[in-house]
């Protein structure tokens, strides 16, 4: 499928878009403030990475302010998740307060966050953890409510405890669907960190874009908006990884790679176990 | 959010009883209590938690003494509405036409990931600039913001169509504009409404963060004025007004996914073919 020859086509296509619209803009058909050159985005990328080079500090504050506030939203999302999941009354009052949070526009709350914490970073990761609090509090207490009912009655009729039901049942059951969740709450909370960036900020890319589009570099703007998406992506193949690692049962190599090592430790490890406890502890019985 | 998910967050409990109500009520009632008497002993901030009955009051203010908010609402609803409608529109359009054209869906693949992880309220300041101040750099940024799930979702939708039940509309011959018509648009319409659903629940969002920016007037506006003169009481009355709306359109969009994706549901599945076993039946009958 991707092959070199279809790479080859696709970058053709890339060069080929790219020339038509230099040509249009430099024929003057499309308005150069609002789609810039190509050139002009290129140099605007020169410009930020190589020649000005403050771009890289604004990309790991707006990195750290998204991802912090991600560990917050996330983390309170899935405490709350799991313990609605686990008690019924708990989930009955603490839902209600989810949802109406949930409809309200969270970036609505934004001037009354920076009036709340300051202009600091602290307001950016605050309005990062409101806004991606949802999407891990609900598919954590769906996918741990979920629960395939023959497995379950397998659980019970093998007298599982209600915490083995938990821990070897609901948590690996639920883990491809809280990852899906966090998967959109990363990409969220970037989106919060760099709104309060525009709304109130000294430092990040949502300044540092916002500066640079009022100023009407709007070369430069887009190659700050690109370094966002370069943002967005690696936030998002963090949590990628992630996943790869932690529910590795879904894909088939890593799959495979784990149960190899598995099976290589569980023959390694009775033989061990069998020589220790023949040597040095003989049951009665034998 | 569907109603599974209300499901889940409510518990297998069932219908909610008249008791449960009057908890929900007291745990309510103790908590606002609570904050008010703690805001007046001093122990809470009232800049952060302005006191409920001061919110209470700015209701009252906002709404019937100044009545200021209604013009502020009206240009943001009607932002929301003009920007949601034509993004989604253009969202769903683009996408047939690429479903519908091999070559195109190929190339275009790379660039949907990209604009995807973009932050997409991240090129208001760039709209901005170009559009002005107005009102119709707002419409064009909540466009942008609506524009892109329902795309995703339409091509997603209208990729995905089983292949057995292409062939079988093949082998009957059906014409191409048949297949889009009964096969494609039907399996694709759940898939579409989620996108939808994702855009109209973006779009306040978009419009509020585009006001925020800049403008003159508008919701966002208000909001940013209130905060700035730290009037925190008549803030949150604008939180919780737009908070409203979005219960309001959550409703309206979950109605209209019932009533356009009836199979959806049993029971309105069940509904509309006796509804149109009926009609049939009758039509069979002034034939005869």
């Amino acid at each position: 499928m991707t092959g070199p020859v279809s790479i080859l086509r696709h970058l053709a296509v890339f060069v080929g878009v790219i020339t038509t619209w230099e040509v249009l803009a430099l024929l003057g058909w499309i308005d150069t403030i609002l789609l810039p050159r190509p050139v002009e985005i290129g140099e605007g990328i020169v410009k930020l990475y190589f020649e000005d080079r403050t771009i890289y500090r604004h990309f790991a504050i707006t990195f750290y302010e998204a991802f912090a506030g991600f560990l917050i939203g996330g983390g309170l999302g899935l405490a709350l998740a799991v313990g609605s999941a686990l008690n019924d009354s708990f989930r009955r009052y603490v839902s209600p307060y989810a949802i109406v949070l949930n409809v309200t526009p969270g970036l609505a709350l934004t001037p009354i966050v920076i009036a709340w914490f300051g202009f600091g970073y602290s307001s950016k990761i605050a309005l990062g953890a409101i806004v991606c609090f949802f999407p891990v509090f609900v598919n954590t207490l769906i996918a741990l409510t979920r629960t395939d009912s023959d497995t379950l009655e397998m659980f019970r009729s093998l007298g599982a405890s209600r915490w083995q039901t938990f821990v070897k049942l609901q948590v690996p059951d639920s883990l491809p669907m809280v990852f899906a969740g966090f998967k959109i709450s990363i990409t969220t909370a970037l989106v919060g960190a760099v709104v309060a960036e525009f709304s109130q900020g000294t430092a990040g890319i949502g300044v540092l874009m916002q500066r640079l589009s009022f100023a009407l570099d709007m070369g430069s703007a887009i190659a700050a908006l690109l370094s966002m998406s370069l943002l967005g992506l690696l936030l998002y193949y963090l949590i990628e990884i992630l996943d790869d690692r932690i529910v590795f049962w879904r894909r088939g190599p890593r799959m495979e790679a784990v149960g190899r090592r598995r099976q290589a430790a569980w023959t390694a490890a009775p033989r061990t176990k069998k020589l220790t406890t023949s040597t040095l502890k003989p049951k009665g019985g034998g | 959010m569907s109603e599974a998910d209300e499901r889940a967050l409510r518990g297998a409990v069932g219908p909610t009883s008249r008791r449960i109500m009057f908890n929900h009520l007291a745990i309510l009632m103790s908590l606002l209590t609570a904050w008010e008497v703690g805001v007046r002993t001093g122990t809470l901030d009232a800049l952060f938690f302005p006191l409920p009955t001061d919110i209470l009051a700015g209701f009252w203010r906002l709404y019937v003494v100044q009545g200021n908010v209604w013009s502020h609402l009206g240009l943001t609803m009607m932002e929301v509405s003009i920007g949601f409608l034509a993004g989604s529109a253009l969202g769903i359009g683009l996408a047939v036409v690429v479903g519908l054209v091999e070559p195109l869906r190929r190339y275009m693949k790379p660039y949907v990931i990209i604009t995807e992880a973009t932050p997409r309220i991240a090129i208001g300041p760039v709209i901005i600039a170009a559009f002005g101040f107005g009102w119709t750099s707002k419409v064009a940024i909540v466009m942008l913001v609506c524009f892109f799930a329902p795309f995703v979702n339409t091509l997603n939708g209208m990729v995905n169509v089983d292949d057995d039940e292409l062939d079988m509309m093949r082998s009957m011959r059906a014409s191409k504009l048949q297949i889009f018509r009964k096969l494609m648009i039907p399996d694709a319409m759940p898939e579409i409404m989620g996108g939808l659903r994702l855009a109209m629940a973006s779009a306040l969002g978009g419009a509020l963060v585009a006001e925020f920016i800049a403008a003159n007037a508008g919701m966002g506006v208000l909001i940013n004025q209130y905060t700035g003169v730290l009037n925190m009481a008549s803030a949150f009355v604008c939180v919780l007004t737009l908070t409203a709306i979005g219960f309001f359109i959550l409703r309206f969009m979950e109605a209209v996914d019932r009533w356009l994706v009836f199979w959806g549901d049993r029971a309105r599945t069940e509904a509309v073919s006796r509804r149109r076993a009926s009609a049939w039946a009758r039509r069979e009958e002034g034939r005869t």
